[in-house]
């Protein structure tokens, strides 16, 4: 029995790759996808390993409480731990030296005061002198462009990594302007260059500058946050371990009354805890990525189901045969699973090649919108390998599994009566069918209602679940549907297009699973595309309508940045104007209340002069002395349950990652948040910000000039300011907006194109499925043929087929999205998001679909329009 | 139920008692045996025949388990084929029985040898190679073991079938119109190696044909009518059958 399979795969080599193709890219896909984040994670290790090269144990401060949310990296909410530790822990025995670590912003600029800076952060540290020195990542460079290179000694020295240097096009003894995020710019003297663990690129593409520790805490901490480290590093006295050591500092915390606030960790127990912080960001991305895939392999298993139905009701004598030697049920529904294994291997293993050459394009495409990754040696794991397999043969064989047990099910007398597989009742498929549509509705609407990570996977299930329950009852409209699309064809008394309607008609099953494919594919195209068109719309109007500014600032790289510039723009209109210009910076934070974490956003007290953000029992003095706004549906105190304390004047208990927790006033209510940023819950006043965060860089600054300066004029004001800190765009309202929007294009062009990959193989689907029908058809073309058709005629009425097969797919897919999308924006309306339907853009996808459907119909129509008329008669 | 049974346990290898089979309901209800009971005895070569439509295949189909009867009973040997269960059903046709069709008899992928051998692997038996020998020597396609069946003519897929029916040494072999489709050397060559079977070997052959020529290879010849035997010879030549056809046809 397994040598009738392995002879009935070997002898349709052509269909076995067709269909493994369908599993092969989304194999390929989340192999890829794995080798990057892989690949990007041992770029990080080496990163951080090398970091705390020397570093045999960290003390630093205990986190108040567990930051959540992609973008807080944990480090945010860790306080600064003072000098006055570091006697103790020098104290210790067992520890050969200790001292104190800073890494915070610093943007060196050139010399024509442009800033340096890549993609990656821009840091500045402490460089202890040698035989001081814990960590000994960095290596002066003796010699730099004929000049003698020293470290920093001085207040005013500075080194600079060699690929900052050397961008910068500095020489040694030359002024170099830094800027930081908590003091004024400064100018230093180079020293010096380094390199960073061997390598001139330093972090990842960061620059790096180095200053004596003394400057360092002068320059990068806040003036009220002198005289304190990030973490202190220790290094032990030969013989003592990390672990020995970790746990003799412990101590050592503890009898000073030290261990609730600080805590000791070993080296490599931090290398490994900043290398993971990075890579559960990157996690995002691999989640990403990876629903990709998955819909990716979600179509390829609609394609197997097609594929292997197909051909079990084209071999129901060949099995009605085998049952009649006395094949088992059993061993039947065994030959056609060992086919699906075959299939699923060999697909598998073709993805999982493919995934990996697939890496550096991806790294490439993802570089194209706007996301640029570091690079390193391919990381292949077993983890991937074995994923990638499991997925590859898992899909297969689950979807062969009902047109096996279909097989299963082909009784003896079928080797000789020509009689059809006996399939399910119509009337239970559709039933199942129903089921599934109405369970993926309910489950859309639990979803949506509910809160939380969660919701994101139960939409995606749902979607899963209606993608197959309308499958399944498609084919009660594929007839109609095909009549309508065909109208056309029977105006214009078109033979071939009335026949084409026909064979796409003649099994509604086999046609409604083929554009179920292509359904899945375009339903999630005209969700996104609703979605984006909506929260497109929507950000316009939160600009156009509700927010005055004459310029916004904003970071070029998502990474936040200096509030000097916010000052320099003060600065700036201070010089030429007496008048006020109104500066607005926005900053985010976390904060604890009622035991959980929140996202918490910094205004300036006068915010609403450029955003209007109706507050309820507004007490603007309360605000700016450090009290707290509270949106109205605020989880968990405000909403229908908790109303008591959204009223102005209450206290709210709010936890900050600096001085514990505080009794806040709460100086009102916002009523509607459409035009702030980011959706928090919580507002803080900036006043005294830098007493509760650590995080103190803005993320927006927005503008209004003083009234008798010119537009021109406050150009030059805001445009110097940002050029002088860089990573920041400085715009006006209508540039600002624009560059957004065009953001979200760029977004959901990646989107678009990842998604494309679906549409793909939705395809091959068709191409398959048409393959498949026509060889099954060989004797009915032999007799078109023989009584007068032409091959022209022939190829046309084949890829007529094959448009009726896309359209009818992409139009339910487009019923399904807008549903799905319709839904989701509603649901998000509290985000500030209102409904927008693309009309236009909806119906361009239709007729891609539509032109893609006559492409896949080529290559089926030249084969069909080249059969042998006289052979293909004879066919039995 | 297997083939070490004691021939003489029952005088015959197939019986049908009071065989109805009834195709649809109601209106198209149409009844294709009508209290059909008929014996084959064992190593003898039975013929059915009757006019198109009499039911002569559907009265095969029910007495080797393909298809089953609305009513009454069918015997294989003592194994009441009427009430078995689909497992067992696979087993019998596994095991007791062989199959010649009128066509579509071979599976397109495999070689004459390999579907000759197919009944065998899927009970996983292995086949004696001595008997093996024999039958393909009988038949005469030692050089054309290696073919597939769209390499074969007509003649030779048949000799396959029939070669493949006798491997396993079943009860019974039932031939549904084997010399249907093939030109009269052919059919002579298939019919002459059922009689040897019969002769030689003892084996038990129940064959549906509407040739007299065929049915004058056999022992015996039953005539069916509309779902039912109307009449029976015993030691036909292709003369008294052609006699008995024009008495019954009318
Ligand atoms: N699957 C079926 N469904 C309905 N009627 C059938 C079926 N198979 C056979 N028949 C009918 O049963 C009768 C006997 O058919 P059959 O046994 O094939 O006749 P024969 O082999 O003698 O030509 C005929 O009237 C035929 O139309
Ligand atoms: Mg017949």
């Amino acid at each position: 029995m397994g040598r009738v399979t392995l002879e009935q795969i070997l002898g349709k080599k052509l269909r076995l790759l067709l269909t493994s193709v369908a599993v092969v890219l989304g194999v390929a896909f989340i192999a890829g996808t794995l080798v990057l984040t892989d690949t990007l994670g041992s770029v990080f290790d080496n990163v951080f390993t090398t970091a705390n090269n020397g570093v045999d144990a960290v003390v630093r401060a205990v986190q108040p409480f567990k930051a959540s949310g992609r973008n807080q990296s944990s480090n945010d909410t860790r306080p600064p731990i003072p000098d006055s530790v570091l006697p103790v822990v020098r104290g210790t025995p067992g520890v050969a030296r200790a001292n104190g670590s800073l890494l915070r912003f610093a943007l060196v600029q050139d010399r024509n005061g442009q800033a340096i800076q890549n993609q990656a952060p821009a840091f500045g540290l402490a460089w202890y002198p040698r035989g001081d020195n814990v960590g000994d990542a960095l290596q002066l460079v003796s010699t730099y462009k004929g000049a003698r290179a020293a470290q920093p000694s001085g207040a005013d020295d500075v080194a600079l990594d060699v690929t900052t240097a050397d961008s910068g096009g500095f020489r040694i003894g030359d002024r170099v302007q830094i800027s930081f995020a908590n003091t004024p710019p400064r100018r230093f003297q180079l020293t010096g260059v380094f390199r960073f663990g061997g390598s001139d690129n330093a972090l990842a593409g960061a620059t790096l500058a180095a200053f004596t520790p003394a400057t360092a805490q002068a320059v990068l901490n806040a003036p009220n946050q002198q005289g304190t480290w990030d973490e202190l590093h220790v290094r032990a006295t030969a013989g003592v371990s990390e672990t020995q050591l970790r746990d003799r500092v412990n101590a050592s915390l503890r009898r000073a009354g030290l261990r609730a606030q600080y805590e000791a960790i070993t080296g490599t127990q931090a290398a490994n805890e900043q290398s993971n912080n990075i890579k559960s960001n990157l996690s995002f991305f691999n989640t990403f990525l990876l629903v990709f895939a998955l819909v990716a392999l979600f179509v390829g298993a609609f394609i197997i189901y097609n594929t292997f139905s197909i051909t079990v009701a084209q071999r129901v004598q060949e099995l009605g045969l085998l049952r009649a030697l006395g094949a088992s049920e059993r061993q039947v529904v065994g030959s056609v699973a060992l086919e699906a294994l075959v299939t699923g291997i060999v697909a598998s293993l073709l993805g999982l090649g493919l995934g990996i050459l697939l890496v550096t394009p991806l790294r490439g495409l993802l570089g194209a919108f706007g996301v640029k990754l570091p690079s390193g040696p391919l990381q292949v794991q077993a983890r991937t390998i074995i994923v990638a397999f499991v997925a590859g043969t898992l899909v297969t064989l689950v979807a062969a599994l009902a047109p096996a047990r279909r097989a299963a099910r082909v009784s003896p007398i079928s080797a000789i009566r020509d009689q059809a597989v006996a399939p399910t009742s119509g009337r239970r498929r559709y039933i199942w069918g129903l089921g599934f549509t109405v369970v993926g509705v309910a489950l859309l609407a639990v979803g949506l209602i509910g809160q939380g990570s969660n919701a994101a996977l139960t939409v995606g299930a749902a979607a899963a679940v209606v993608f197959v329950g309308v499958a399944m009852l498609s084919p009660l409209i594929a007839r109609p549907v095909a009549e309508v699309l065909t109208l056309p064809a029977s105006w214009l008394h078109s033979v071939t297009g009335l026949l084409a309607r026909e064979n796409a008609t003649r099994n509604p099953r086999r046609t409604a699973s083929t554009a179920a494919a292509l359904m899945i594919g375009l339903a999630l195209v005209s969700l996104i595309a609703i979605f984006g068109a909506s929260a497109k719309a929507s950000f316009a109007s939160a600009i156009d309508n509700q927010t005055r500014a004459d310029f916004i600032l904003s970071p070029k790289q998502f990474s936040p940045f200096s509030p000097g510039v916010a000052q320099a723009v003060r600065d700036g209109f201070a010089r030429i104007s007496r008048k006020p210009a109104t500066v607005v910076e926005v900053r985010q934070g976390t904060g604890e209340v009622a035991g959980t974490v929140h996202a918490v956003s910094g205004l300036s007290p006068d915010f609403q002069a450029v955003v209007d953000v109706p507050v309820r029992g507004f007490d603007h003095a309360a605000f700016a002395r450090g009290g707290v706004l509270v949106w109205k549906d605020a989880s968990p105190l405000c909403g229908p349950s908790g109303h008591a304390t959204c009223t102005t004047g209450t206290t709210l208990a709010m936890r900050f990652p600096i001085g514990g927790t505080v009794q806040l006033p709460v100086a009102g209510v916002v009523t509607d948040r459409k035009a702030l940023p980011a959706q928090v819950d919580y507002m803080v006043s900036l006043t005294g910000w830098e007493r509760h965060f650590t995080q103190t860089l803005d993320f927006f600054v927005v503008v209004l000039k003083p009234a008798d300066v010119s537009t021109h004029q406050a150009d030059a004001v805001v445009s110097s300011a940002a050029r002088q800190f860089g990573g920041v765009n400085a715009q006006n309202k209508a540039d600002f907006k624009n560059s957004h929007l065009a953001q979200f294009d760029q977004i959901l062009g990646l989107v678009y194109v990842l998604l494309a990959f679906a549409v793909f193989i939705a395809l091959i689907g068709i191409v398959n499925t048409l393959a498949l029908s026509i060889y099954e058809r060989t004797r009915e073309i032999g007799l078109l043929r023989a009584v007068g058709m032409t091959r022209v005629q022939l190829r046309r009425m084949v890829r007529g087929e094959a448009v009726v097969v896309a359209v009818f797919g992409s139009l339910l897919g487009l019923v399904i999205g807008v549903g799905f999308g319709g839904a989701i924006v509603q649901a998000a309306h509290s985000q500030g998001i209102g409904l927008t339907i693309p009309v236009g853009q909806l119906a361009v996808f239709v007729i891609l679909a539509g032109v893609a459907g006559l492409l896949a119909g080529w290559l089926p129509a030249r084969r069909a329009a080249h059969l042998d008329v006289l052979q293909a008669i004879g066919t039995e | 139920m297997t083939t070490t049974r004691p021939p003489t346990q029952v005088a015959y290898a197939a019986r049908a008692v009071d065989a109805s089979k009834v195709y649809g309901s109601g209106e198209a209800a149409v009844r294709a045996l009508d209290h059909v009971s008929v014996n084959f005895e064992r190593r003898r070569y039975t013929a059915i025949m009757g006019p198109s439509g009499s039911g002569k295949s559907t009265l095969l189909h029910c007495l080797a388990g393909l298809d089953r009867v609305t009513s009454g009973r069918i015997f294989l040997g003592d194994f009441e084929i009427s009430a078995a269960s689909e497992k067992q059903l696979t087993l019998v046709r596994r095991n007791d029985i062989g199959f010649v069709f009128q066509s579509y008899n071979l599976i397109p992928t495999l070689n004459a040898l390999e579907n000759i051998t197919l009944p065998m692997e899927l009970a996983r038996h292995k086949p004696d190679p001595a008997w093996l020998d024999t039958i393909i020597d009988t038949v005469r396609l030692r050089d054309r073991l290696s073919h597939r069946p769209n390499q074969l003519s007509g003649g030779q897929q048949q000799r396959v079938a029939v070669a493949r029916a006798l491997l396993s040494r079943p009860e019974v072999i039932f031939a549904d119109e084997p010399t249907g489709n093939l030109d009269s050397k052919a059919s002579t060559e298939i019919l002459q190696f059922m009689r040897h079977a019969v002769n030689e070997f003892g084996q038990t052959i129940v064959m549906v044909t509407h040739d007299p020529n065929a049915a004058a290879y056999a022992d015996r010849v039953v005539f069916l009518a509309d779902g039912r035997t109307v009449d029976e010879l015993v030691g036909p030549t292709e003369a008294t059958v052609l006699d008995r056809m024009k008495r019954l046809g009318a």
